[in-house]
């Protein structure tokens, strides 16, 4: 080892074939979901534990829910929620040896995404509607 | 993966599972319920049967993110920085998940 020579370590060549593809998209979007799922579900908690036993601090988080920044906030939340639920089963069908060719797995990333937004749009739709 | 990798594996599956339907209830329910008045947010919650599954929500979720995010900093903080954020990752789950077991409680059933 010690011949004197730079100890340059072999590095895996990742950085120079990189290239875009929906699987890697939907898997960096996996974790950013879950991140911001990880506020929110926080911020929902503190509400919940607010309303039976600090009415100030649900009261205060009430208002930040109805303020413009709230709004959307919770338009992330919903549309995260939708979409790391959806990922999340794609990884559980994963986990049971399927679904793992890249065809496939292209396949059911484009899906997620765009079912996402859907339903994520209905549920915001439907839920300020009857606000 | 951290340390202990299949405990945290399979736990951080089985709550992405037990999260499924709980998750979809709480998304048809929740953008009314957070924007309600307060108190009436509090009377929608009542019931046993919304408390509960609303708070197994919150608590299960709280679980399964103390999993991810453990898993996230082991990824991208290796020193001292990681293990302060892990114990911290720690407390909030805990305090978290202790406080939505009693507002269940005061919420349906300490009357
Ligand atoms: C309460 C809402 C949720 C929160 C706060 C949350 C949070 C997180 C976080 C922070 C991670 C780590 C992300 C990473 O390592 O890249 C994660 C991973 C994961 N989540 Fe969730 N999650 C939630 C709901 C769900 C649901 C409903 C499922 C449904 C199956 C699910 C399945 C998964 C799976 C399988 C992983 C592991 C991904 C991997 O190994 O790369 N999660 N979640």
């Amino acid at each position: 080892m010690s011949d004197g020579a730079p100890k340059e370590r072999v590095l895996s060549p990742h950085l120079q074939i990189w290239r875009f593809t929906p699987t890697m998209a939907a898997s960096i979007t996996h974790r950013a979901t879950g991140m911001a799922l990880y506020g929110g579900v926080t911020l929902i908690a503190l509400w919940f534990i607010g309303l039976a036993l600090a009415p100030q601090m649900a009261a205060t988080l009430t208002g930040i829910f109805r303020s413009p920044i709230g709004v959307i906030v919770i338009i992330g939340f919903v549309w995260s929620l939708c979409f790391h639920l959806m990922n999340g089963l794609r990884h559980l069908y994963w986990d049971s040896g399927r679904g793992l060719d890249p065809k496939t797995a292209t396949m059911t990333a484009w899906l997620i995404y765009g079912v996402s937004a859907v339903l994520a749009s209905v549920i915001l739709f439907f839920g300020y509607g009857s606000a | 993966m951290s340390k202990k990798g299949t405990s945290t594996f399979v736990v951080q599956r089985a709550t992405g599972v037990i999260l499924v339907p709980l998750a979809i209830w709480v998304l048809i329910n929740l953008v009314s319920v957070l924007n309600a008045d307060p108190s009436v947010a509090l009377v929608w919650l009542t019931p046993a049967s919304k408390s509960i599954v609303f708070g197994a929500f919150l608590a299960v979720g709280v679980w399964h993110m103390r999993i991810g995010m453990s898993e996230i900093i082991v990824d991208y903080l290796h020193g001292w920085l990681g293990d302060i954020l892990r114990v911290l990752n720690w407390f909030l789950a805990l305090a978290l998940f202790g406080g939505i077991i009693l507002s269940i409680y005061k919420i349906s059933f300490a009357g």
